[in-house]
């Protein structure tokens, strides 16, 4: 894709629409995306979604949303939110089958129509939402936030994140916190929805087989949203001076150990040197050809996993495998073995370029999913970057071996984090 | 014999060809697609522990999880790790094994006909030494290890621990740290000799590709071929009687999570066949799972506005020839609660149910479902391979929807639906 195939809209104050047309889908994918800063409202703009999907005017239930759904061959309404760097995208979303396969006409222009009505004509009671749908979802969202646990891979990267980023905004769970949802403030709640409406960017996303002048009439013909003031999302702050290292282990009843190592790149995506970063992350734990596969798998047989990845936003590099707890040290000491050696030059000609044709495989595949190219687009838009895929595809191709090296210089370890079985075994239980 | 299967409403086509030495090829065209998906998968999978190779008298017993190991152990050659040559092309190759099926695949964008090659190439070339397979079971000990550590994982093998007596689907997939630790290598080559033979492999690709010079690069490797790997007896998989009541009413474990996870299993004893039959009643029970609790039922309203369901509940259907079950799962703070009140949702809607109206839309639904999912390579070929094991061909499907009446619906209601062969699993907080 060019980058005169994402075609750009200006709607009105704060409201931009992207379309990417892509005769080769099935389905027409859109997003509506607010911007909020991940600040002390961040507990309010997770439940935010959650309470609209709910119901609005028109569809006031569950029953009614997904009755008519299904009737709309199987659309799907998805809401939800997302971090990005210190930024918080509440998104709305829907997935439906393009007309073009269906002997039914009308199911896009629907879409639109019904989009604004979940976004702007929420229920109402007393100038406040339906007081049985907030606390139905915040109860769902405190669930939801506590049953992170229940993943312990994802459990222990969180956990990383949050003991490295412990004085920083960054360290907020996407999804809120337990305490703020226990005194949650109903009229603080329709606060921030309004205050979302009226002065929170918004980006509209459509791609699949469409006609972009179309999507842009019913647009703007649907939206039915009155702006005011639209407020900027703070930048992220990524670099960080006088970093100490340190160690956190924590113990549970598990069979397996979680081993995170948290790293600082003190790069953003928009600065040149995030291309040979990409690459250095590559080579370091992105994939069957890297070294952690090859030394921490392959040849210490330590792990069935080992990867390392970027957080492209926040400008951090993490680290993660699962290990036996007797093998830790060892672990941790293959794994610094390797960014050592990276550092001092030891990188191939040959894992250079399985690395940048890895990561151009998996660029270009973005190209194929409507979600990944959606992610893709709103992510420039967030950190303000307007590199297309084939850019960045190009900017990858050219990393040199010494880039690599010299961005090798950056990465500082900050956190190394150890979800860890009990000593001595535990009340690992089996099922009876 | 090369055949074109068209299917107009998706606006779609496979070309489907027997080679030489039997194995059976499909291409999707899929222009416009950045990625080339290959999958290359044999009838061979967890539940195959017990069989009489071809030629043999006797029955043999492996370990179980040797179709998992034997998948980790083919990416090994006497030349290096296959995961080095798919490096060096840029392409991204994995590996699966399920209950019937083990599946070799990658997704390429370039270099797509020397990537095909790696694959034919490996999964028909073992190597395995004893050092090899000793390494191997470490990490296969830390991937078990991965998965007991699963609350999802845990509360669905438990589940078919429950629902069934004997047959192998009740076993983990990777099978135990104990069991793995008895594979030797002379395991897996009698394993291999009997189940990787081209007559019970599959081929399927998807993307812009050219038919005509994959099958070109099949017919390469096919001719530096042994004679012997031309045609193969057949192989005899023995699986044990299994009795139609269940093993367990509930089975529990505690772990370390947040609230209580479970999973509510009926059994299906009308099994043994597979082809149209098969994908007609798998058919029925998704629209009939969709009827019974999807979202917009009333008893999912009902479940989610008094708390006891989150957007995590679901159900779904697994139909294989020998056995099958449906399950409906997620979390809750009283999932006993929850069971009955499924248990009697399905009595009382076998007694007055639902409007004729609401069938058909469930049918839009599935049917909107199916068309989505030939946006994505990947898991459009997973499928096909898994279904074109049962004799089942992917396109069938939107023809076979429409035959589907709302009074078979009801009759499916009746015989696979019944609390006597229904077990709940639970996994609980510590």
């Amino acid at each position: 894709m060019k980058a005169r195939d994402i075609i750009k809209y200006e709607l009105g104050p704060g409201i931009n629409l992207h379309v990417i047309p892509d005769t080769k889908f099935k389905t027409v994918f859109i997003s509506y995306c607010f911007h909020r800063d991940l600040n002390d409202d961040y507990s309010y703009n997770a439940l935010l979604p959650a309470v609209l999907k709910r119901g609005c005017e028109g569809f006031e239930n569950i029953r009614k949303i997904e009755t008519h759904l299904e009737q709309q061959y199987g659309a799907i309404l998805s809401v939800g939110v997302q971090k990005k760097g210190e930024s918080q995208i509440l998104r709305f979303s829907m997935d439906l089958v393009n007309e073009a396969y269906l002997s039914e006409n009308g199911i896009l222009a629907q879409a639109f129509y019904f989009m604004n009505r979940i976004i702007t004509k929420p229920l109402i009671e007393n100038s406040l939402f339906k007081q049985e749908y907030v606390e139905q979802e915040a109860k769902n969202l405190k669930n939801r936030i506590a049953s992170l646990i229940n993943d312990k891979m994802s459990y222990s990267l969180e956990r990383c994140i949050q003991e490295m980023c412990k004085d920083e905004k960054y360290s907020r769970y996407v999804y809120g916190s337990i305490e703020d949802l226990e005194e949650l403030d109903a009229g603080r709640l329709f606060k921030v929805y309004e205050d979302t409406i009226k002065n929170s960017p918004l980006d509209i996303f459509a791609t699949g087989d469409v006609d972009p002048e179309k999507i842009y009439m019913l647009v703007s013909n649907s939206l039915d949203i009155e702006r005011n003031h639209i407020k900027a999302i703070p930048e992220t702050v990524i670099k960080k001076v006088g970093i100490e290292e340190k160690e956190i282990i924590e113990e549970m009843d598990v069979a397996q150990a979680k081993l995170n190592m948290g790293f600082r790149t003190n790069t953003h995506f928009t600065e040149r040197e995030y291309y040979p970063l990409l690459v250095y992350s590559s080579i370091l734990g992105g994939g069957p050809h890297s070294k952690l596969f090859i030394n921490v798998r392959e040849k210490a047989s330590l792990a069935y996993y080992a990867f390392s990845r970027l957080d492209k936003h926040k400008g951090l590099m993490i680290i993660g495998s699962g290990i036996e707890r007797e093998k830790y040290n060892l672990a941790k000491d293959i794994i610094l073995q390797q960014l050592a050696d990276m550092r001092k030059g030891n990188i191939s000609k040959e894992e250079l370029i399985a690395s940048k044709k890895s990561i151009i495989t998996s660029l270009r595949g973005a190209k194929d999913q409507q979600s990944q190219l959606v992610d893709y687009y709103l992510s420039n838009v967030v950190g303000n970057s307007n590199v297309t895929l084939d850019e960045l595809i190009d900017e990858v191709d050219k990393v040199t071996i010494d880039q690599v090296i010299d961005i090798s210089e950056r990465i500082k370890l900050d956190t190394v984090y150890l979800l860890s079985p009990r000593k001595g075994g535990g009340s690992y239980g089996k099922a009876n | 014999m090369e055949k074109l299967i068209k299917n107009p409403v998706l606006k779609e086509s496979i070309i489907y060809k027997k080679m030489d030495n039997g194995l059976d090829v499909y291409i999707m065209p899929r222009p416009g697609y950045q990625k080339q998906f290959a999958i290359y998968a044999t009838r061979y999978g967890s539940n195959d522990s017990s069989f009489i190779p071809p030629g043999k008298k006797d029955p043999i017993v492996v370990p179980d999880g040797i179709a998992h190991f034997l998948e980790h152990k083919l990416f090994e050659e006497e030349s290096g790790n296959v995961f080095e040559s798919y490096s060096k092309l840029g392409a991204h190759p994995n590996a699966f094994t399920s209950f019937k099926t083990t599946a070799y695949h990658f997704t390429s964008t370039d270099n797509f006909y020397e990537c095909l090659d790696i694959l034919i190439g490996f999964v028909g070339r073992p190597y395995f030494t004893d050092e090899n397979v000793e390494k191997e079971k470490g990490i296969i000990a830390q991937e078990i290890k991965m998965y007991e550590d699963n609350p999802h994982w845990r509360v669905f093998f438990n589940l078919l621990g429950g629902l069934y007596h004997q047959h192998p689907v009740k076993k983990d997939i990777a099978g135990t740290v104990e069991s793995i630790y008895q594979i030797q290598k002379e395991d897996l080559y009698l394993c291999y000799e009997t189940f990787y033979h081209p007559t019970n492999m599959v081929l399927f690709v998807a993307g812009e590709v050219e038919p005509d010079k994959i099958f070109k690069h099949i017919n390469e490797h096919i001719k530096k071929q042994k004679a012997d790997r031309r045609k193969q007896e057949e192989i005899k998989r023995i699986y044990p009687e299994e009795p139609s009541s269940i093993a367990k009413k509930v089975v529990k474990q505690k772990l370390h999570v947040s609230r209580p996870l479970f999973a509510l299993g009926f059994k299906d004893i009308d099994v043994g066949y597979k082809g149209e039959r098969l994908l007609d009643k798998t058919i029925m029970n998704e629209i009939l799972l969709d009827l019974l609790v999807g979202p917009s039922s009333e008893v999912y309203n009902l479940l989610y506005e008094e708390g006891l369901i989150d957007d995590a509940f679901g159900a779904q259907f697994t139909g294989e020839e020998d056995y099958g079950f449906a399950i409906f799962s997620g979390e809750s703070p009283e999932p006993e609660k929850v069971a009955d009140i499924l248990l009697e949702e399905i009595e009382k809607r076998k007694k007055s149910p639902w409007e004729e109206e609401h069938f058909l839309r469930i049918k839009r639904k599935n049917m909107g479902q199916f068309i989505r999912g030939f946006n994505y390579l990947e898991s459009t070929g997973v499928k096909f391979v898994s279904m074109i094991f049962k004799d089942i061909h992917l396109f069938d499907y939107l023809e076979r929807i429409e035959k589907i009446r709302y009074e078979d619906i009801l009759k499916q209601l009746d015989t696979m639906y019944s609390s006597e062969r229904s077990c709940l699993s639970l996994i609980l907080p510590q």
